[in-house]
């Protein structure tokens, strides 16, 4: 693909702020309301989108197509055939249905669950909001495969985030200011802004 | 709902109060157009979060006007209404309707209301069927789990989390939908764990059902809850929100925390 900033009309060094603001001019000039339903307007439309992902979801989320099309968990055992669920599941990540994906590794018994197995519940679980549930298994994955560095790499963003949440946090003050009242304590009223 | 996901107004400046209590007021303008006066009883700050997320990343338009309403006779007030009030108006009907009828079980109240909202719920279900559907089925999940006695907050939470995630993709076809049901879900999750934080030593009196065991701490919750903060947070920031993005922020990092602040009083 070409590079993603170009695509957006941006310099490399565009500010993450910059690229959304870009991403949502060129989204209405493409959308089908406005282009109709040309199959150029939808290409580009694609462009956009993937260039947005490209850009945004690397620095912030884990979906990235280049570390994730081909050689997908990084280390995988040779000549084994990877179960018909498990491709499934990585097609499902892959076109972002991550409802369908976990579904799909349901399908593997317990007993035939591999690192990868959790590693690919983990992410989509990571993606659906369920992020409990991504830090239980991502640690199992790890566990099982110890020197994962996709899997550790995975669990640091993770635990990155909380990180991140509290930092950001500080800047309004914490959780540790005060509350302001309101004119009528059990009745959600306009008043208390 | 439960009117957690609110603004922490000590940090808003005075342009962004007046903007975010207009959003407020929309959503209440056409609540009662659609439903009634009534109506305002199920309001909360929550679906305003939420339609100022969806209008921000549409850059939808905004109708503006000055109103005096009903709970404020005397002083005229501005609104702003978007494509999305009119959703977070159904939304919250929908979700409103099933957390009085929750109440009716629980605790014999409101029973007239219920009644008086069932009425709206076939049209509802019709227009929103993925949402009805999961709204539906979660619930009923929960309240076997209830009945069950199960006292597992996280995976509770996660339950309620993913109607919320439902309720937060308006479109199944946007390219930012993942998105969005991850947003919905952390702040699903939130909500529920806050809930029954705030609740649990009203519901250690009545004998009611609290997912959190009695001995939990506040430290123990409070982990609970930044988890599904930050994992709403890291959805949030991959949106493409530049509008008002300063007063999502202010809600999502810090207004959210006002009752569990408040609690601790």
């Amino acid at each position: 693909m070409s590079d993603p900033y170009s695509v957006l009309g941006l310099k490399p060094d565009a500010s993450d702020e910059e690229v959304k603001k870009a991403y949502k001019t060129l989204a209405k000039r493409y959308h089908p309301d406005v282009a109709g339903n040309s199959p150029e307007a939808a290409r580009k439309m694609q462009e956009i989108n993937a260039a947005y992902d490209q850009i945004i979801n690397h620095k912030e989320s884990f979906s990235s197509q280049s570390s994730y099309g081909y050689g997908y968990g990084g280390y995988r055992a040779q000549g084994e055939e990877e179960p018909n669920e498990l491709r499934a599941a990585v097609a499902y990540i892959n076109a972002r249905r991550f409802v369908e994906a976990l579904n799909a590794l349901q399908g593997i018994p317990e007993s035939r669950r591999s690192g990868r197995w959790y590693y690919l519940a983990s992410y989509a679980e990571a993606h659906i909001g369920d992020s409990t549930g991504a830090l239980r298994d991502i640690n199992i994955a790890i566990e099982k495969e110890p020197g994962n560095i996709s899997y550790l790499a995975f669990r640091d963003r993770l635990t990155g985030r909380r990180t991140a949440y509290e930092d950001y946090s500080r800047s309004f003050g914490g959780f540790g200011t005060g509350f302001f009242p309101c004119c009528f304590p059990f009745f959600p009223c306009c008043c208390i802004i | 709902m439960f009117g957690y996901v609110m603004a922490n107004a000590s940090t808003l400046s005075k342009e962004e109060k007046e903007i975010y209590k207009a959003h407020y007021c929309g959503l209440c303008k056409i609540l009662r157009e659609q439903y009634g006066q009534k109506a305002i009883m199920v309001l909360s700050y929550d679906m305003v979060f939420l339609e100022m997320v969806l209008a921000d990343i549409a850059d939808a338009d905004e109708e503006k006007g000055k109103e005096r309403c009903l709970p404020h006779p005397v002083k005229e007030h501005e609104y702003i209404i978007t494509k999305y009030t009119r959703y977070a108006s159904d939304m919250q009907m929908l979700l409103g309707y099933y957390s009085l009828l929750d109440k009716v079980r629980d605790e014999g109240k409101g029973k007239s209301e219920e009644k008086k909202m069932r009425v709206l719920l076939p049209e509802l279900e019709k227009k929103y069927p993925r949402i009805s559907t999961t709204l539906k089925n979660g619930l009923k999940t929960i309240e076997d789990n209830e009945e069950k006695n199960i006292k597992d907050p996280e995976e509770m939470a996660l339950l309620f989390g993913k109607i919320l995630g439902e309720v937060f993709v308006y479109d199944d076809t946007s390219f930012f939908r993942d998105d969005l049901r991850s947003l919905g879900c952390g702040l699903g999750r939130f909500i529920y764990l806050l809930d029954a934080w705030c609740d649990r030593k009203k519901d250690r009196k009545e004998g009611a059902y609290n997912p959190l065991s009695d001995d939990i701490t506040e430290d123990e919750i409070k982990e609970m809850l930044l988890d599904a903060a930050a994992a709403a947070s890291a959805a949030f920031e991959r949106l493409p929100l530049d509008q008002h993005v300063f007063i999502l922020r202010n809600i999502l990092y810090s207004g959210i925390w006002s009752k569990f602040r408040e609690d601790k009083k």
